[in-house]
């Protein structure tokens, strides 16, 4: 790993492929001396950024994200647009790898020369992923991308995650035999700016309307996130095509509502702001897991917990009162 | 007073000094627990015991009096190069005895490419024949009568081209359509499954299927209009419950597609042929031909059919390519007369024995004359043939039987309730089911739960090559591309875009698709050509590719030790390896040419993720500069580049070129696959890093692969 910031920022700027690549590497390394230059890199690419339309798209898995992403993508690049993906796929609890499989159902964006796609490890915790993530949307900007899309697959919290840093979330759904409601969560449709039924092609379209009509009624019941957006149900079939353009349409009409109305500029700062404490949380508990003394003294006050021995609101503030008397909760 | 089963019992556990009969119990892979001896009451009132042959429900063979009266055909699949190197071969192989001709072709005939197609460059002639026109159609059946000679096909993506070819051919040798006589595969459905040499959608390729059984319905009735094939699900890692359990659903499914067209059942039924193919697990394979007779005439009820050849299964079997190794090769011999001889017994209808050094290359003439011979040795010297099903009423052979039946019928079940095996094929079922059964069969040969002698047992210290190896020379292309040039200077071109055009027309209508493409055939439009104009119409297919975790290493966490701790050592590398360079090892795993069989990067890719690595999969059928941009663009410490059609050579070091023109000279490129020994220096010498020949066990691949990466990144 080359140790000079400017390395990479110059790669970046210049939309080197290669170097892009290879900044994306170093903002995601779990190394702190790396993290270092990384926050170098993207404190100088900042000014670059931010102009892009940040999406991010979640579904089960069989939804068809990435044969959306594939035809929507293109559709995109021929309309003039330079297209980022970042997927995220999920790493293996038990072994730690993880299979990045999204290209293959991406064939033509794969090579197309408008767009990059970058799959990432998740890499188990999902702090970790929103860091990476919303990091290397910040490097694919500065490298002069105008869309920028996150991929992720709906489990756990991690489509929070991804909504917390982007200006649209779409949920791509498709129809089943007439249970759709039960795979949703209640915790994505509140924060979904869209949702798209894929799939609706061949003998699927009447239940893709049915399916539409479901989720309709599903968000009346939910408080919408915006008081100027109510999130639309679509439909579409990534395979023949269709539905692509409203999408698209209706994805920039959002842009223009928010930018009207100073919600993206609200809503990008709350996020940023968010982001923030997020980092200090996290630093915060970095530093409590690596004190020595807690480290030393961790095990053995588990496990007077586990016996009973010491009531855990007294186990927590002898841990906290280690790092400064004056922390006491 | 106990009884003789339970005197046994007594009597074993005697002297096993102790240990019952049951406790050493065998699982097979199908998970069907055998026991050590077999007996009356096992058979008692099994549904499946007690017919005759060639009588309903045909567990016993189709055929009456079977080999005894007629025996099974030598139908040995073959070619390469240009159609006259291909033609010279059957000819020498029909005078040696050989009864039947089964035509390979190359995988960008497959693909509906032309020879002058820039992104089948490595493959022409490599795998298969290269066919770009009528012309090379006439050339590959020169002085071979084709209303007597018996001709199989192995087409699916470009069938409707091929077969418009084959049949104008013939034409001009003066051979009338009802003449014609053979089978061609046709099976699509499998295609989506494992071996990925389709070229429409599914929904286009399924009207195809029944366009060509319409067709052949009125104007063929001496020809098979699709080989289901059960062979390359096998190969691409299925245990023998589930090659059985798809390839009937397949067939179910097709049988569904003609009766929407409109057809009869018994104008087709009848000529519906099966593909299967056998491994080295001897009575399980037996068992399983049985079975699958059995389960397709209870099927084939359904449709009520009155014919009674509707509902009787007849097949070829070829013996398994997959089962071969590398490794002291002339071990082969030996595995395919097993595999011979467990088709034989089973029922087959015709055969395929494979060449020892399969593994290692295309067969040659002398290989070939061993493969050939190994079956007319057990016709003509081994007496087998002279009683029908011999092992009917085998208390083993007929329980084993039984089982099977159960085990796929709940297979087929579950199918049906998706909706037919074309939704099971979308929802990707089957596709998980048989990678996962491959993963775990990875993970056994690695432990050396599955002995393959050589390989993982008895290996050799030193293996020397002392046989001859063919290659198909780069120039085969450029004589191909020379005909088409020719070809499209002579011909009338008005005519041929008439032709064309009107095959979009019927694409997109409702007229026959055959009938139309036959008329451009004999007017000289190419394989390419006529594939593009129906390509206008239905797209080209991409297929989806999913990849099962945790099978491989869940083989390994049965208590046993030594193999377990292997696979711990190396995922606390690859762990250790993230602590010290901040992420995991990366590698991508990619199949460049027009090769669709991914079994092989599929179990890396899965047992590599097991292990710990993060693993990219590229597109399937990429050029070596879209591997090498996939590579750049995720960063990955290496490419793992499969390869089993010959092409590597062109293939692997024009990756590396690639890779070094892009900046990333860094990234290593190792191979793997059927690669013979004697091009590994070239490998070598062109900047390969490692190469893995076939048996090579994925821990120690990866091993080496994180070697080689550390050294790169510097420990």
């Amino acid at each position: 790993m080359h140790k000079d910031p400017s390395y990479y920022i110059q790669g970046v700027m210049d939309n080197n492929r290669l170097m892009l690549a290879r900044t994306i590497t170093l903002v995601e390394s779990s190394l702190s001396s790396h993290q270092e230059i990384a926050r170098h890199v993207i404190n100088e690419l900042l000014p670059y950024t931010g102009k892009a339309v940040r999406m991010g798209i979640t579904g089960v898995p069989g939804a068809g994200k990435s044969t959306f992403i594939e035809s929507f993508g293109t559709m995109l690049t021929v309309l003039g647009h330079r297209v980022a993906v970042l997927a995220i796929d999920p790493s293996s609890t038990r072994s730690g790898g993880s299979i990045l499989g999204d290209k293959t159902r991406m064939e033509k964006l794969a090579v197309d020369d408008m767009a990059f796609i970058r799959p990432s490890p998740s890499g188990g915790s999902l702090g970790g992923v929103a860091k990476k993530t919303r990091e290397t949307m910040l490097v694919c900007e500065a490298a002069g991308f105008d869309v920028i899309i996150v991929e992720t697959v709906g489990v756990g919290q991690s489509e929070t995650t991804v909504a917390s840093m982007v200006d649209f979330f779409l949920v791509l759904q498709i129809s089943g035999a007439g249970d759709e409601l039960q795979g949703i969560k209640k915790g994505v449709l509140e924060v979904a700016d869209a949702i798209v039924v894929n799939k609706a092609d061949g003998d699927n379209v009447n239940r893709a309307k049915l399916a539409k009509r479901q989720y309709e009624t599903a968000l009346h019941l939910v408080t919408p996130s915006s008081p100027n957006w109510m999130p639309p149900v679509m439909t579409c079939s990534a395979l023949e095509n269709t539905g692509l353009k409203e999408i698209w349409d209706t994805i920039n009409s959002h842009k223009g509502i928010m930018v009207a109305t100073g919600e993206l500029e609200t809503k990008r700062q709350e996020q940023a702001m968010s982001w923030m404490w997020f980092l200090v949380n996290e630093g915060l508990e970095r530093w409590f897991y690596q004190h020595p003394e807690i480290k030393k003294l961790l095990p053995g006050i588990k496990q007077s917990v586990e016996q009973g021995h010491i009531a855990p609101t007294r186990a927590a503030e002898d841990l906290v009162s280690i790092l400064g008397k004056d922390l006491l909760i | 007073m106990a009884s003789a089963y339970e005197q046994w019992v007594e009597l074993a556990t005697k002297q096993m000094k102790g240990k019952t009969p049951d406790s050493i119990a065998w699982k097979s892979p199908e998970g069907i627990s055998i026991k050590p001896m077999y007996h009356e009451d096992d058979i008692k009132g099994l549904p499946s015991v007690g017919s005759l042959p060639g009588m309903a429900p045909y567990t016993r063979g189709p055929m009456a009096t079977m080999y005894a009266g007629r025996p099974w055909t030598i139908r040995q699949y073959a070619g390469f190069s240009t159609a006259k190197a291909s033609n010279e071969f059957y000819r020498k192989n029909l005078a040696a005895g050989q009864k039947g001709l089964s035509v390979a072709f190359s995988l960008s005939t497959h693909r509906g490419y032309d020879s002058d197609n820039p992104r089948v460059a490595g493959d022409i002639g490599k795998a298969g024949v290269a066919i770009d026109s009528i012309e090379d159609m006439k050339i590959l059946f020169d002085g071979i009568p084709l209303d007597q000679m018996s001709v199989s096909m192995t087409m699916n993506g470009a069938v409707i081209p091929i077969l418009a070819m084959w049949i104008g051919a013939a034409e001009e040798q003066g051979v009338k359509q009802e003449q014609l006589n053979g089978t061609i595969q046709n099976d699509i459905l499998k295609e989506y499954l494992t071996r990925n040499t389709y070229i429409y959608p599914p929904e286009p390729s399924m009207r195809i299927v029944s366009d060509i059984m319409a067709h052949a319905s009125k104007n063929m009735p001496r020809y098979n209009t699709i080989s289901i094939s059960g062979y390359h699900i096998m190969e691409a890692g299925a245990d023998s419950v589930l090659q059985c359990a798809f390839t009937l659903a397949d067939g179910v499914e097709y049988v569904r597609a003609a009766l929407k067209s409109g057809m009869d059942i018994d104008t087709f039924a009848p000529r519906l042929s099966f593909f299967y193919g056998v491994g080295m697990n001897f009575f399980m394979e037996i068992a399983m031909l049985r079975a699958a007779r059995f389960l397709w005439h209870r099927l084939m009820q359904q449709f009520n059919p009155k014919h009674p050849q509707s509902s009787m299964l007849r097949t070829h079997v070829q013996t398994s390519g997959w089962s071969l190794t590398e490794q002291d090769p002339y071990n082969n011999i030996i595995r395919t007369t097993i595999e011979a001889m467990s088709a034989v017994l089973g029922g087959t209808q015709s055969l395929h024995t494979n060449s020892f050094d399969e593994a290692v290359c295309l067969p040659t003439e002398f290989s070939a004359r061993i493969a050939r011979n190994t079956q007319i040795i057990i016709q003509e010297e081994s007496q087998i043939c002279k009683v029908a099903d011999p092992l009917g009423g085998s208390y083993y052979v007929e329980w084993l039987t039984h089982q099977i039946v159960e085990e796929a019928q709940k297979i087929i079940d579950e199918i049906e309730e998706i909706g037919g095996m074309a939704k099971a094929i979308e929802s990707g079922m089957p596709k998980m089911r048989i990678e996962e059964s491959a993963a775990r069969r990875q993970a056994r040969i690695d432990q050396g739960k599955d002995v393959i002698v050589g390989v993982n047992k008895y290996r050799l210290k030193d293996e020397k090559m002392d046989f001859d190896i063919l290659e198909v020379p780069d120039s085969v292309r450029l004589e191909q591309i020379e005909r088409i040039n020719h070809i499209k200077k002579t011909r009338d071109e008005a005519k041929v875009q008439a032709c064309l055009e009107a095959l979009t027309k019927a694409a997109a209508g409702k007229e026959n698709l055959l009938e139309v493409a036959i008329e451009a055939a004999k007017a000289r439009a190419t394989v390419g050509e006529i594939s593009d104009a129906m390509e206008k119409v239905f797209g080209r297919f991409v297929a989806t590719t999913q990849c099962v975790s945790g099978a491989y290493s869940s083989e390994y966490s049965e208590v046993n030790s030594e193999s377990a701790q292997v696979i711990e050592t190396l995922r606390k590398r690859t762990a250790d390896f993230q602590a010290k360079h901040g992420r995991r090892p990366r590698i991508l795993v990619t199949k460049m040419g027009q090769d669709g069989h991914d079994r092989g990067i599929k179990v890396v890719a899965s047992s590599y993720a097991d292990l710990g690595f993060d693993v990219d999969i590229s597109p399937m059928f990429q050029t070596p500069e879209e591997a090498a941009k996939m590579a750049i663009e995720n960063d990955v410490h290496v490419v793992g580049a499969s390869s089993l059609a010959a092409g590597h050579k062109s293939l692997v070091p024009e990756l590396i070129d690639h890779l070094k023109k892009g900046g990333a000279g860094e990234i290593l490129v190792v191979a793997g696959g059927v690669i013979p020994p004697s091009d590994y220096q070239f490998l070598y010498d062109a900047g390969c890093k490692g190469i893995f020949g076939p048996g090579t066990p994925i821990t120690q691949s990866a091993t080496k692969v994180l070697d080689l990466i550390e050294a790169q990144v510097g420990k």
